[in-house]
Parts: structure tokens; sequence; C-alpha cells
């Protein structure tokens, strides 16, 4: 038999807990939201008889956006990006797109219908991250609403409830009156107590009640938060049983079902209407004649007074020379391009890991999650496939596309299997959330990111323990940071604290401005030079 | 993002079907550059120079011969099963479905590179490691280079990193322990006489002396 724990000894793990909590990276692992100010670079407006030149290794999101204000600053800019489209992981999977991941080549068989499209990289736009909000309110793409947490979506975890799945509203629900139950009754120890007047003692206790929904009796007995079991409108509504404390925590949903959906994962998210490549087609409207495809850079030399960079394209072989460059490549991919960079810049470039997130798709027959209350939002679960994600767009629609599997890092377990089984597995997992999943997805598609052409990872992972990023790392993040030579910038959510969000991307092509502007020194914007 | 990615794989030449998992690259003149664009270069870097931190060996200066060799046991099962293996596994799925006129065109292409001396990284006992070279030369040569008809590559115009690598796995029989791959198994048991990573560090720095 398990052995009991005491109330006191909880109380004692709950500070241990405590402890040990604040030593990990506090904004990473209580999902807080780092500072995000507006921070758009001041440009000075580049001189029109000498327009200092530009070249942009990739079209990812970083480096559209150094491509669009240093053009609206008046910079020569040219963006060279080996693929044959834009946008990096901002990536939109629509009828008849190719999905190319380096042997397992996909064309996506998605009915050819607006609301049927997949957002293969980043799906979600924090309201807090102002400079990719204001992106899009600048290039005019049209936003809605993205719903991250549904009470009606579901948790399920092999080890609680054998297997059932339960409603997101009955985990959460129990998990916060017990909570409150136990907090309460310990609370009402003399010491305590101690620290609060009889005014902020009152106050606490009504919180407590209030956040566990207790009784008088600062019991908790189940709540109509977890909806009625039936009635409740006009006959007097019957309160559904509460579940077993003992169930929930098997499951390690209970460390994350009240805090998944806080911080930048918190109300209120954003999506583009359409899909995100919008916000690269934003971008990429404006710079019209920029942006050359199917480029692919052999070469990267820093000289004294510019950079050059050699590519092909169709068998032809070119050089461009710059004044500055910005490279958005992924480092991993760069260390196998020409270069003579810096020793300690490539040990840097070396250092920096692969990111390996997966996500899957299907479209669906029917909105079979509509029949369950379910409109948008997000179903979590312990096996592999981990999240299932419903469509907030396209409601009452006869079909959808819905997340069938999101691994978000650390896990090869999806890239290693063939198409055939990644499908076949994500049907099998999905089956346990809703029984006849099996009959109402078809059409799948996968997206193993560390295996996608010209990316061959997802987001960049700089630290190599949990605790955060080591001296040695901070300073190998710093000098990749530093342009190289002066005039080659590395960029990208790669070259951020904060991987794997567009904002990142987009502060990281802002500060490489801000620092190649102070490099050129001149605030002047008077054509020609001072004599 | 349709139309720009339908126009650019008409523009490498790619029949693909319209199925949801195309299973073929289609058709390919010899050399073809656009395959090459494909499935190599990411990885193995646009002048084929190669790229440790992905885990892919310089490809400018490999023997075709050799080369062909690896992209068939790559495709017959022979290397890169091993799931744990990522870099191997990665390179099986790549080429798994490659044709043999498709092979052929790579090896072509691949041939252009020129070859580019990558610095050595390993540290060793030089002298020692002539001395358990003597074994390895009997297939690879005294000087490292290699012998066709032996199926044994140079080793003077591979990375040592990846020599490291290739050593270890055949140590570790992720090479050479297929029945039907003679080639890997003549390799796998001549290392017999490697023992430690001592050996193995020791071997590589007097390989990398003699280049």
């Amino acid at each position: 038999m398990k052995k009991r724990v005491t109330r006191r000894e909880l109380l004692t793990m709950l500070a241990a807990t405590g402890t040990s909590a604040a030593v990990l990276n506090a904004s990473t692992a209580l999902g807080m939201i780092p500072d995000t100010s507006l921070n758009l670079p001041e440009i000075p407006r580049a001189d029109p008889v000498n327009r200092p030149s530009i070249v942009i290794l990739g079209a990812g999101i970083s480096g559209l956006t150094a491509a669009y204000e240093l053009d609206k600053a008046g910079y020569d800019c040219v963006v060279l990006e080996a693929a044959p489209r834009a946008g990096g992981r901002c990536m939109t999977v629509r009828h008849g797109d190719l999905i190319d991941e380096v042997g397992n080549p996909q064309i996506c068989d998605f009915d050819d219908d607006p609301h049927m499209y997949f957002n293969a990289g980043p799906a979600r736009i924090p309201s807090s991250h102002r400079n990719l909000m204001h992106y899009c309110r600048t290039l005019g793409v049209e936003l809605e609403i993205f719903i991250n947490e549904n009470k009606e979506c579901y948790y399920q975890d092999d080890a609680m409830f054998n297997g059932k799945p339960i409603k997101n509203r009955t985990f959460t629900t129990n998990a916060r009156g017990f909570m409150a139950e136990i907090m309460a009754k310990n609370f009402s120890n003399d010491e305590l107590e101690r620290p609060f007047d009889q005014y902020e003692a009152e106050a606490l206790i009504s919180a407590m009640r209030s956040f566990g929904d207790l009784d008088a009796n600062m019991l908790y007995k189940g709540s109509f938060r977890d909806g009625y079991a039936k009635g409740g409108y006009i006959e007097h509504g019957e309160q559904r049983d509460m579940v077993a404390l003992h169930e929930l925590l098997k499951s390690r949903f209970m460390n994350s079902a009240l805090s998944a959906n806080e911080g930048e994962t918190g109300p209120v998210l954003f999506q583009p209407v359409g899909g995100m490549d919008k916000i690269v087609e934003g971008f990429t409207r404006e710079l019209r004649n920029k942006i050359y495809y199917d480029v692919v850079v052999t070469s990267v030399e820093l000289r004294g007074d510019n950079v050059a960079v050699e590519y092909e394209h169709d068998g032809i072989k070119y050089l461009v020379e710059a004044d500055y460059c910005f490279n958005c490549i992924p480092t991993h991919l760069m260390t196998g391009i020409k270069n003579n960079f810096p020793a300690d810049y490539l040990e840097a470039m070396h250092h920096v890991r692969r990111g390996e997130a997966y996500k899957s798709a299907f479209q669906t027959k029917t909105r079979f999650w509509e029949k369950d209350d379910i409109y948008g939002g997000i179903t979590w679960t312990n096996q592999p496939i981990r999240q299932i994600w419903y469509p907030p767009h396209g409601m009452f629609k006869e079909k959808g596309v819905i997340l069938a599997a999101y691994d978000f890092g650390g896990g090869m377990h999806f890239t290693r299997l063939s198409q055939e089984e990644r499908l076949e597995t994500a049907i099998r997992q999905g089956e346990k959330v809703h029984p006849d999943y099996r009959q109402q997805v078809e059409k799948g598609i996968t997206i193993a990111w560390h295996r996608m052409n010209h990316m061959l990872g997802c987001a960049a992972r700089w630290s190599s323990s949990f605790g955060g990023m080591s001296a040695a790392e901070e300073r190998l993040y710093h000098t990749l940071q530093a342009p190289a030579g002066g005039r080659h910038y590395t960029i990208g959510d790669q070259v951020s604290l904060h991987t794997a969000w567009q904002e990142s991307a987009i502060l990281s092509a802002h500060w490489a401005i801000e620092d190649m502007v102070n490099r050129m020194g001149g605030t002047s914007s008077m054509p020609g030079r001072r004599i | 993002m349709k139309n720009r990615a339908i126009k650019g794989m008409v523009c490498a030449g790619l029949l693909i079907s319209c199925v949801a998992n195309a299973q073929q690259y289609g058709e390919v003149v010899t050399g073809n550059q656009s395959l090459a664009n494909k499935i190599c270069v990411t990885c193995h870097g646009a002048t084929g120079k190669g790229n440790p931190v992905v885990g892919a060996p310089r490809l400018a200066g490999i023997e075709p011969w050799y080369l062909r060799n690896q992209l068939i046991a790559f495709r017959s099962d022979y290397r890169g099963t091993q799931k744990d293996y990522i870099p191997g596994f990665e390179m099986q799925d790549s080429v798994a479905r490659l044709s043999d006129e498709e092979i052929e065109a790579l090896v072509a292409y691949v041939d252009i590179w020129q070859t580019e001396e990558n610095p050595p990284s390993i540290s060793g006992d030089a002298n020692r490691g002539s001395e358990l070279y003597l074994l390895c030369a009997a297939c690879h040569g005294v000087n490292g280079e290699g012998n066709e008809v032996l199926a044994a590559p140079g080793l003077t115009q591979k990375d040592d990193w990846y020599l490291f690598r290739q050593l270890k796995l055949f140590q570790s029989g992720y090479r050479g322990a297929h029945s039907d791959d003679q080639i890997g198994q003549q390799m796998r048991t001549g290392i017999g006489s490697l023992e430690t990573e001592q050996d193995i560090n020791d071997v590589l720095s007097y390989i990398n002396s003699l280049n």
C-alpha cells in the first residue's frame, strides 16, 4: 500500500516545491511574459546618392522584418531565400501545398476551402507581442481570436481514471476545490493566522472559498462550475459528482492544468484570418521585387569593408557584395556553408542545438467536436501526441482541420516513424480521447521540423540544462549576437533568449538594425557626405 | 504559398504526383543539381564541405565509387536503420527511395565539388597510432589512399570527426552487421584491433599526419 502523507507533511512538500521552483528559470517555468514593449528601430533615412546595400539571407520572419524596415528607410536591400516560398517556419499548409520534408515530401490534399488550412509552425499570437501586433496592424493582416483554453476540451492520462478522458472543467474545478480546502484547513492553525489581522484573514479565507467554491464549512463537495449533470434552467440543476482527488494526483497534469493558460498562452491570443502566413504575405507584398527564391548560398565572406555572398540559382553562380549582411539561415546550416567567420563566432554557431518540434493534422469529415460543445481550444494527453487542437475558425461548417499531434520539444518520437506509422499512431492515440476518431479523420499531414528542407530544425536550443544558460553559454550568445567583422548579423529567434516566437525573431532583427545604425555613426539624413 | 510551392517544384524538374505522400523524386538527368539541392545540400552544405553540427560528412572529394556504395548501403538498409542514431536514419530516409539512375546522377554531381580541407579536430598519439595503423594499411593503403578493388575508401580526404564516429558505429555494430553487407562486415572484422577510444584517437591522429 502506498504511504499516505499527512497534511503537515504535504505542507512541507509544498514548501520544498516552492524552493525548487524559485531556482528554476522563472520566466520559462512559470510562463511569465517577458517585457516586449514596442521597440521599432529608429533608422535615419538612407543617403539616396550612396545608398548602403544590405544582403539578407533567408526570408524568415526576422529577414522579412529587416528587409521591410531597411527598405522603407531607403536602403538597397535584396533577400536571398533557399526555398521557393518565404516565411521560414511561419508556414500555413493548404490544398496542393508541398511539405518539403527531406526523404518524405508530401502534397497536402485538404479540401480547397479558405478555412481548411493548418498552421504548421507558429499558430498563436499573444496580445502582449506588441511588435508582431504592430506589423499585423501596419501590413493589414486581419486577426481573429485564437482559443487556447476551453473548459469543454479534455484531459486524458493513462494513469488517471483508467485512461478515460475527463473534461478540462472537471479537472480544474475539482483540483481547485481540493486545493482550496487544504489551504483553508491549514489556515485555521494558529501559527498560520499570526501574520494576518482579522480583516486580512477574512479576506484570505473568502478568496480561498471562492477559489475552490467551498461550502460554508470550508469543505469542497463538488461545484456547479463543472456544469450541471442535468437541469439548471427551467428545473433545478443537479450538480455533478466530485471526482476523487487521488485520481487527479495520479496525473502529471496536476502540475500544469491550472497554469497551462497563463502568461504567453493566456488570454488574449490571436490568429490571422485565413492562416499565419498572411503575415508573410503582408511583408512580401511590400517587398515585391526584393526577394529572390530558389537561391542556394554557397559562401559568406567577411571582407574589411563589405560582405561577399556567393550563391547559385538555376545552375549559375552569382556574387553579391553588400555593405552589411543580415543572416537568418539556421546556425546549424550556416556551419555547412563556406565562410570565414571568427573562431568564437563559429564556436557559438556550433553550440546551438536544433529544435525537434513535430506537428501533424487531419482533415475531418465532420466537425465532431462541436457536438461535444467544443469550439476551439486544446485537449491535453500524456500520450506522445500531447495535444489535440480544435480550430477556432470555420464554426458550423461541414469539415475542419484538426491538429492531431504537437510534440513541442525533446521528442523525436514521431520524426523517427514512417509517414504511415506517424498517422496511424496519431489516430490510435486520438481514439483514446474521441472514440470515433478513426472514422472522422482523413488526409493526414505531418511536419517534422527536424527534417524540413532548408531548415532542419525547429526553435534553437541554447541551454543544455533546464536551469537556464550557463555563463559560457551566455558568452556564446552575446558573441553570436554581435556582428561578425562588424558587418554580418546573425538574426532570427535563434538569437534571442526566448526562442520559438515570431516576436523574438522581430526583436532580433530590430536589435541588429539599431546596432548597425549606431555603428554607421551618422544620424545625418542629408544626401552625400560631409565635407 | 501554394503557387510558389508548385512553381518551385516545376522549376526543379520534379514529377511529384498529387497524392498525400509522394514516393518518387521523378525523372532526373545525369549530374542533376536540382536533385542534389533537394536532398543533399541542406545537410552536407552547398559546396559539400560537410557539417558536423548536423552530423553530415564532407562530400567534396569523396570517391564516386565509395559514395555510390554508401548510397546503395543506405537504400538496402545496411546503414541507418537504428532509430537512436539520428544522422544515420535521417540519411537513410533521405535516400531510401532513390532509383539507380538518381544515385548515378547524384554521384556525378557531387564529383564536381572541389576538395576542401577542414581543420583536424582530434588529438592523440600519432606515433602509437602509426603502429595501430599497420592493420588498416592492408586495405586502406600505406598512405591512406584507399583501394577501390577492396572497396576500402581513402581516409585522408575524410574529416576526422566523421571517421571517429564511423569507427564507433562499426564497433557497436551499427555498421557492418547486416548479413548481406559483405563490405561492411569486412571492415567490422578488421576494426577488432582498435579496442579503446584512445586507440581510435591515436590512429586518427596518425591519419591526420598523412595529409
